[in-house]
């Protein structure tokens, strides 16, 4: 029997520049005949301006609603006839659309996000139709959901001082309700430009020729500017906040625990990476350990860095958040005395170098999970490959990210751990059961 | 300003036929059966135990003691405590995964390539020698006590259970939620002896998808079986058949909208009419691009996430239609559902409409299988039915093979709406008399 070696993560990543600004990164793995075409635009949650609250999600729905060449849904219905897969989502820094199909699709895939990237052809009917539709959304995600705000809306709305950062991105009724369609033009002109956006190919192609397809299609679309980017900073926080908030449908109450994280890019970023795999990860983790095994408060303790996903597809600043739902009887000091615990002694002495060689086990494995899974095949890689050229200008830093984590010693640990979980760097949410028998 | 552009919308080749990864089937000593699947440029293995034990082997009386089972292979090996067992996994990368339906608990975990052997091992590791530490059932059952408390209060939950209930009745597939009393029946001693005497070679498959060294997760296998329980051959009883039109409302007063599901019993995975009717679900409401989608959503703007699915067991299946609609509009989202099955028995679609739809099923049939877990759903879906190999060999010709007139027979034959049930999780005074048109509602 011959021992595998371990693997290095490589990930064949070519980078062009389209003249009118557009990033184009491509991606080759001929091990199934399928490719993910993802097209992302750097506008999200949070660089949606005042007033405009909720019109960066408002808007991706709009973008199936039709473009010179396709009729409302045609998208849709050329990917499925076309036996492919596809969605949408709108995140804090950006909105993205992808389509996973056959790879003989690739060429029509390509022609249909050039199309809506030359703008949205719709009616009044169809913007009327689509903010019922996002209404219906808010409705089933948040409002008519127990904890559905929980932690990640209640969270940012006051643990975050800066507006872009706090605002809530599903937007306030008014905003949606007073959208019009010359509304929805602004938008586009102002944020849906090629130079503000980037497109990947990932999987079974010749990316020689899946280049030339992305030039034939999208070079000719006009450039424009793209816009300012907006002030996202926040300050460092000197002192613990504590709020609490009563859901009307939750049945047993609830706790959110969170800390400002470092800056994207930062040795001590991944270090605070290595710590959430340390606390929140898993069932070896500490708060597991502590909260569930030991002391019996909770049956599962969450915890992340983005609430819209994980700590690569997002911008900082982020909050790294720890939330449980927990019974009547359990006090909110006991939970915290079980957290203080767990953190205290992350801030005291350094971990040791077995432990940091499982989390940065765990988390080499989660990142392999990631580029491999997933419900939409080849859109994980895709994922990875959009964000590193939109937020770090250069999708080749995907094949660091393990080395990355490997270079984090006990002693980052230690003083990252000082800095981001410090007691004054906390915001502590209590949800009450409004609905408790 | 839109610009516009000249270029043509290009024509899609003819898909070039593809061949899904090989499967390797090894019999172990004992009679255990390993499938192995290398596949994918990742270096990620997926490996799986699938277990014959699931819910619907539960006797009466003792609902969710499958998940306190679960909830107990979670607390460590007779060797290794929890702690002790979840960091030796998470050594090698892996995450325990434990999850169940009605017939199976399955036990996995993804890890890096040269872990697979070292995963293997520790999970016949824990499938055979699970802890049951007697100390941990008041906490365990205290969490099952909480879930249920959420599970209750989620629309989506009540939906599903009311839906079954309506189905099955008293059948074991239609106790979602346990009784407090379930509960309370609920402990240790019953949770162990549940797990030894199913589990066992006879009841368990391992399953691997992935790059890794074949034979050496092969040589941990069979070392880590080796001399284990055969483990009791499972078997459910067959439930009745006949469904009745009865509307039934879940009050949740105040509520925004109505979660509603409808549907009924359809022929299961081995029949000669599944494979065509997976397809009528992707044109009636399994898809974006499916009639009752394009309707309520795209036309009326009533709800954000209608879907249609065909939920299966061995020798059993359903059909259901399910959405979260805005209140004042539940009678009119029902009469729309209705309208479009009542359509689709009346008149059979058109060949445009249907050879997009024959499409999508089989791309999706080939997207699906591009990734190591949805390799092995694939490959827990056969075991479960008893299909083999052919099955997938011969899936998107049979799906290719499907006519108009065949999916119009299908809904004629298996969808009457007399039939289907309707539950209703929403605001009982806002929706009583909305839905009065079809059907009584019972109190």
């Amino acid at each position: 029997m011959t021992a595998m070696p371990a693997f290095a993560l490589d990930i064949p990543v070519e980078r062009h520049r389209l003249a009118n600004g557009l990033r184009v990164v491509l991606s080759e793995d001929r091990s199934a005949p399928i490719v993910c075409v993802a097209v992302y635009y750097h506008v999200g949650m949070r660089l949606e301006p005042p007033g405009r609250t909720g019109f960066a999600h408002l808007f991706e729905h709009l973008m199936f609603q039709g473009s010179q060449n396709m009729g409302k849904m045609e998208l849709v219905k050329l990917v499925q006839e076309n036996g492919g897969t596809l969605n949408g989502s709108t995140r804090y820094d950006f909105t993205n659309y992808f389509e996973v199909m056959p790879s003989n699709a690739l060429d029509l895939a390509l022609w249909m996000e050039a199309d809506r990237m030359r703008g949205p052809v719709i009616t009044q009917a169809e913007l009327d139709n689509q903010r019922d539709v996002v209404k219906n959304e808010i409705r089933v995600n948040v409002t008519n959901r127990p904890y559905g705000s929980f932690p990640w809306l209640e969270m940012q709305a006051r643990a975050y001082e800066n507006w872009h950062n706090s605002h809530n991105g599903y937007g306030d009724m008014a905003d949606l309700d007073a959208a019009s369609l010359e509304d929805v033009q602004a938008f586009f002109d102002s944020y849906y430009s090629p130079a503000n956006a980037v497109l990947v190919v990932a999987g079974d192609v010749d990316t020689g020729q899946a280049l030339d397809l992305a030039r034939r299609y999208f070079e000719d679309i006009p450039a424009a500017p793209p816009p300012a980017a907006p002030d996202l900073s926040e300050p460092r926080q000197e002192e613990e906040e504590r709020w609490s908030y009563v859901d009307p449908l939750a049945t047993r109450p609830a706790l959110a625990v969170s800390y400002h994280v470092p800056p994207r890019g930062t040795p001590e970023y991944y270090a605070m990476g290595l710590l959430n795999q340390a606390l929140a990860q898993g069932e070896d983790s500490l708060l597991h350990g502590e909260l569930v095994l030991k002391r019996g408060l909770t049956g599962e303790v969450d915890g992340g860095i983005n609430f819209l996903g994980h700590m690569h597809n997002a911008q900082t600043p982020l909050l790294w958040t720890s939330s449980l739902i927990h019974d009547q009887d359990v006090t909110v000091d006991a939970l915290l005395e079980a957290y203080d615990a767990v953190i205290d002694p992350l801030l005291d002495r350094p971990l040791g170098e077995d432990v940091v060689h499982r989390l940065q086990a765990k988390a080499r494995s989660g990142l392999l999970r990631t580029i491999a899974g997933g419900a939409y095949p080849r859109f994980g890689v895709a994922d990875l490959l959009a964000v590193f050229e939109l937020l770090e200008d250069d999708a080749g830093r995907v094949n660091e990210i393990d080395a990355r984590f490997a270079a984090v010693t006990p002693e980052v640990l230690l003083r990252t751990a000082q800095e981001y979980l410090r007691r004054s760097n906390r915001n502590v949410l209590a949800l009450e059961a409004g609905a408790a028998s | 300003m839109t610009q516009s552009s000249t270029h043509p919308r290009p024509e899609v080749p003819p898909l070039a036929s593809s061949a899904l990864p090989a499967r390797r089937v090894e019999t172990l000593p004992g009679g255990m059966t390993a499938t192995l699947v290398s596949a994918g440029v990742v270096p990620i293995a997926a490996i799986r135990l699938v277990v014959h034990a699931g819910s619907a082997h539960v006797p009466a009386g003792q609902t969710w003691l499958d998940r306190l089972v679960h909830e107990y292979l979670r607390e460590g090996t007779q060797s290794r405590d929890a702690e002790a067992f979840a960091s030796a996994l998470a050594a090698l990368g892996g995450r325990l995964d434990i999850d169940g339906d009605a017939h199976t608990t399955t036990i996995s975990t993804e890890v890096p390539s040269e872990h697979a052997p070292a995963a293997v091992t520790l999970l016949a590791e824990l499938a055979r020698t699970p802890r049951f530490p007697a100390g941990s059932a008041k906490r365990l059952l205290e969490d099952l006590e909480r879930t249920l408390d959420i599970a209750g209060s989620q629309p989506q939950w009540l939906a599903h259970a009311g839906f079954r209930q309506a189905l099955y009745g008293d059948h074991p597939y239609g106790r979602v939620l346990p009784t407090a009393e379930d509960l309370a029946a609920l402990n240790v001693d019953r949770a162990r002896a549940f797990w030894s005497e199913r589990a066992g070679l006879a009841s368990t498959r391992l399953m691997a998808a992935g790059l890794f060294d074949e034979d050496a997760v092969l040589q941990a296998a069979r070392a880590g079986f080796e001399g284990w329980s055969e483990g009791a051959a499972a078997s459910v009883p067959p439930s009745e058949v006949e469904t009745a039109r009865v509307i039934r409302i879940v009050d949740r007063p105040g509520a925004e909208q109505t979660t509603l599901q409808i549907g009924r019993r359809v022929p299961a995975p081995g029949h000669d009419d599944y494979v065509a009717f997976e397809v009528l679900n992707a044109l009636l409401g399994g898809s974006f691009y499916s009639r009752i989608t394009l309707n309520i959503r795209e036309d009326k703007g009533y709800t954000y996430s209608p879907r249609s699915s065909v939920s299966s067991r061995p020798g059993d299946a359903y059909w259901v239609q399910a959405a979260d609609v805005t209140t004042a509009v539940t009678g009119a989202s029902l009469r729309e559902i209705l309208g479009e099955i009542d359509r689709l028995r009346a008149e059979p679609p058109s060949e445009a409409e249907l050879a997009g739809i024959l499409n999508y099923v089989a791309g999706a049939f080939v997207i699906r299988q591009a990734t190591p877990g949805g390799i092995l759903n694939h490959l827990e879906f056969l075991d479960l039915h008893g299909l083999d190999a052919s099955y997938s060999a011969s899936y998107v010709t049979k799906v290719r093979e499907v006519t108009p007139s065949e999916v119009q027979r299908l809904a004629q034959a298996y969808l009457d709406p007399a039939g289907m049930p309707i539950i209703l999780v929403g605001d009982r005074s806002a929706i009583e008399a909305q839905v009065a048109e079809f059907g009584p509602v019972e109190e």
